[in-house]
């Protein structure tokens, strides 16, 4: 039997995070299967999954990270979670879109956004949301899998647009990838 | 992955710079469409058009749905009417055109091209009479659009033919001279003629093509010129060390995308509709819409006034970079792929006439460099038959000799002279009346008849 966690990690971005983290995760026999780190404003996210022997556990897993001598103050999560087999496949799923939004920054542009989403049963597999100078630029990857009508979508973009002042475009993932990839 | 810039940069394509798919045009074969009568033709062709294309329009808007990105243009080529209706008389042509009419309008498509003949070497009686049945035919259709083949660098140049058409292109003119001599702008004359060009009016499909294909037709000079402004203005605001080559290099990276998208919409419609792919036809086709200019682009590189000096060097050097761009984007490439230069469908070139920056003369020099010829130009109603197909014949001599496609598409304007305006609106545009110089001194030339031999393909030094 194995353990399976995915564990969290919060840090002031500096030389030396993953070697930290994965050298813990090393010492305690730990396999790493997938990791995904992120940086914003001089702040470091990462989540990563790692298998490990039974006798690991979340506990001693979660002790051993804190016991990592660090400059800057490292927050963590351990959750245990089913064999990483388990995931989804890797890959957009065929009806992946890709939306941008662009406009004057105000607030609630994302909730806005976002509960749009939801209300459409749309799935946000990707955000990244930038302000320069006044402008706001959102740009998404939706997963649209259980939309049954992309014109309804449309109609209701169109009408956050006009309220919210926001210019909204809704395109395939397949048109972005044809444009800036070599193979087809 | 896709990095936000990356993402960013196709939306501006899309949303700021007018890229689009310009057509998707499904080419239909009507060979066996011949039956014993002219009526019983028609219906067999009516059928047909229907049955491979009544649902093409709307999977191409379904497609265009899907992806977001516009379709503006769903077309019908066909295999020249000439070949279909061999031994009819012109009035059977002028049931024929109707027919092709009534079959565009129920499949819901822009237009169908393909009321054609290919005459090259010698004319038909069949010929004869489709070239008589023009001006009525293209009167009373309205989605019909006529192209005729009457050079090629292989068999030369048909005078005889082009005599005939000199006469043709004003008698179609003055037979819809209450639209200002529209009809003119649905007829296109050929050198070397492609049976796989999605682009109006001179699509066809070839005899040599299989039953059903589609082609592609991408364009985009919006895109190509927003990307150099862009490029330009990341030099210090006014392009300070920029140089010619990576001008072109910026316009082939900028073809590649666009043609990208051409390639993935006719992917899709193809294996939709069951229908095989054929080409990308990657041209640079202007419309009036401002900002979606060929001219503008030369403008942009360099030229205060179209037409000046230099106007062709730097034609040239776009022409090349669309088709190396395209070529590495698409599967398979054909039809004209260059860039357009017709005047009344370009703002910027007939601004250009109107100030008297482009005459005709300078026009046919950079048509030797580019797609298509003398494509849309508004000459004088009065100027005579012979002077117009003279100015066919030096078109179609430049195709001949250089082994590229030309075409003229003239428009002898009805009772207005040079520097008037003339407007057919939509994508057919407007534009100021073009002077044409020494009018009435070629007719001895045209009078000889008889054909232009083909030039030598060896001794090239």
């Amino acid at each position: 039997m194995s353990n399976h966690y995915i564990i969290s990690v919060l840090s002031e971005d500096r030389p030396g995070i993953i070697a930290d983290i994965t050298g813990a995760v090393y010492e305690l026999g730990g396999d790493l299967a997938e990791l995904n780190q992120s940086i914003l404003c001089g702040y470091l996210t990462m989540v990563l999954i790692a298998t490990f022997d039974d006798d690991v556990t979340a506990s001693l897993l979660l002790s051993r990270l804190e016991a990592i001598d660090s400059p800057t103050s490292y927050d963590f999560i351990v959750r245990d979670i089913a064999a990483p087999d388990g995931c989804p496949p890797s890959g957009p799923p065929d009806k992946t879109y890709v939306m941008t939004a662009q406009g004057r920054n105000k607030k609630g542009l994302v909730h806005g956004i976002s509960s749009l989403c939801y209300r459409h049963n749309i799935n946000i597999l990707d955000l990244a949301t930038t302000r320069t100078d006044d402008t706001y630029t959102m740009i998404l990857q939706l997963d649209l899998s259980k939309v049954v009508a992309i014109a309804d979508v449309r109609a209701a973009l169109q009408e956050l647009a006009a309220q919210s002042g926001l210019q909204v475009m809704l395109q395939h993932h397949d048109l972005f990838k044809v444009t800036n990839e070599i193979p087809l | 992955m896709l990095r936000s810039d990356q993402i960013l940069a196709t939306v501006e394509m899309i949303q700021k710079e007018n890229l689009d798919v310009r057509t998707v045009t499904m080419g239909i074969n009507l060979l066996d469409c011949r039956a014993a009568t002219v009526r019983e033709t028609c219906r067999a062709i009516e059928e047909r058009i229907l049955e491979r294309a009544g649902s093409f329009v709307e999977t191409c808007n379904l497609v265009s749905r899907r992806l977001g990105i516009p379709v503006v243009n769903k077309r019908i080529s066909i295999t020249p009417i000439a070949f279909v209706g061999a031994g009819f008389d012109r009035d059977g042509f002028v049931e024929l055109a109707v027919a092709l009419d009534r079959a565009a309008t129920s499949v819901g498509v822009d237009i169908l091209g393909g009321f054609s003949a290919q005459v090259e070497k010698g004319m038909t009686k069949t010929d004869r009479e489709y070239i008589l049945c023009l001006p009525e035919a293209l009167a009373v259709s309205e989605k019909v659009c006529a192209s005729i083949n009457i050079a090629s660098s292989q068999k030369g140049i048909n005078m005889d033919a082009l005599a005939l058409l000199g006469r043709t292109v004003k008698d179609i003119a003055i037979r819809t001279s209450h639209q200002g001599g529209f009809g003119a702008a649905k007829f296109v004359v050929f050198c070397n003629q492609p049976g796989d060009n999605p682009f109006m009016a001179g699509a066809i499909h070839g005899v040599e093509e299989a039953d059903t294909v589609l082609n592609i037709g991408v364009s985009g000079p919006g895109v190509v010129a927003r990307s150099l402004e862009r490029l330009i203005d990341s030099r210090n605001g006014n392009g300070q060390g920029l140089r010619l080559d990576e001008i072109a290099e910026e316009i082939k990276q900028t073809t590649f995308r666009v043609t990208r998208c051409g390639e993935l919409v006719g992917r899709q419609v193809s294996e939709i509709l069951g229908v095989s792919f054929g080409v990308v036809d990657l041209s640079l086709a202007p419309t009036p819409t401002i900002g979606d200019s060929v001219g503008e682009i030369l403008h942009i590189l360099g030229v205060d006034a179209i037409g000046a000096p230099g106007s062709t060097a730097i034609l040239a050097m776009l022409n090349d970079a669309v088709k190396k761009g395209g070529l590495f984007a698409s599967k398979t490439v054909g039809g004209l792929s260059g860039a357009f230069i017709p005047v009344m469908e370009d703002a910027v070139l007939a601004e250009a006439v109107g100030r008297n920056e482009l005459c005709l003369e300078k026009l046919e020099a950079m048509t030797c460099v580019c797609s298509v010829g003398l494509d849309m130009v508004a000459i004088p109603g009065s100027v005579d038959a012979d002077t117009i197909a003279a100015i066919i014949a030096d078109e179609m001599a430049i195709g001949m000799v250089n082994n590229k496609t030309t075409a003229a598409r003239i428009i002898p304007v009805p009772g207005k002279e040079a520097g008037e305006m003339v407007s057919f609106g939509g994508l057919f545009g407007a534009s100021p009346i073009m002077t044409v110089r020494n009018v009435g001194k070629s007719s001895r030339f045209i009078g000889w008849g008889g054909r232009i031999p083909a030039p030598i393909h060896s001794f090239k030094n």
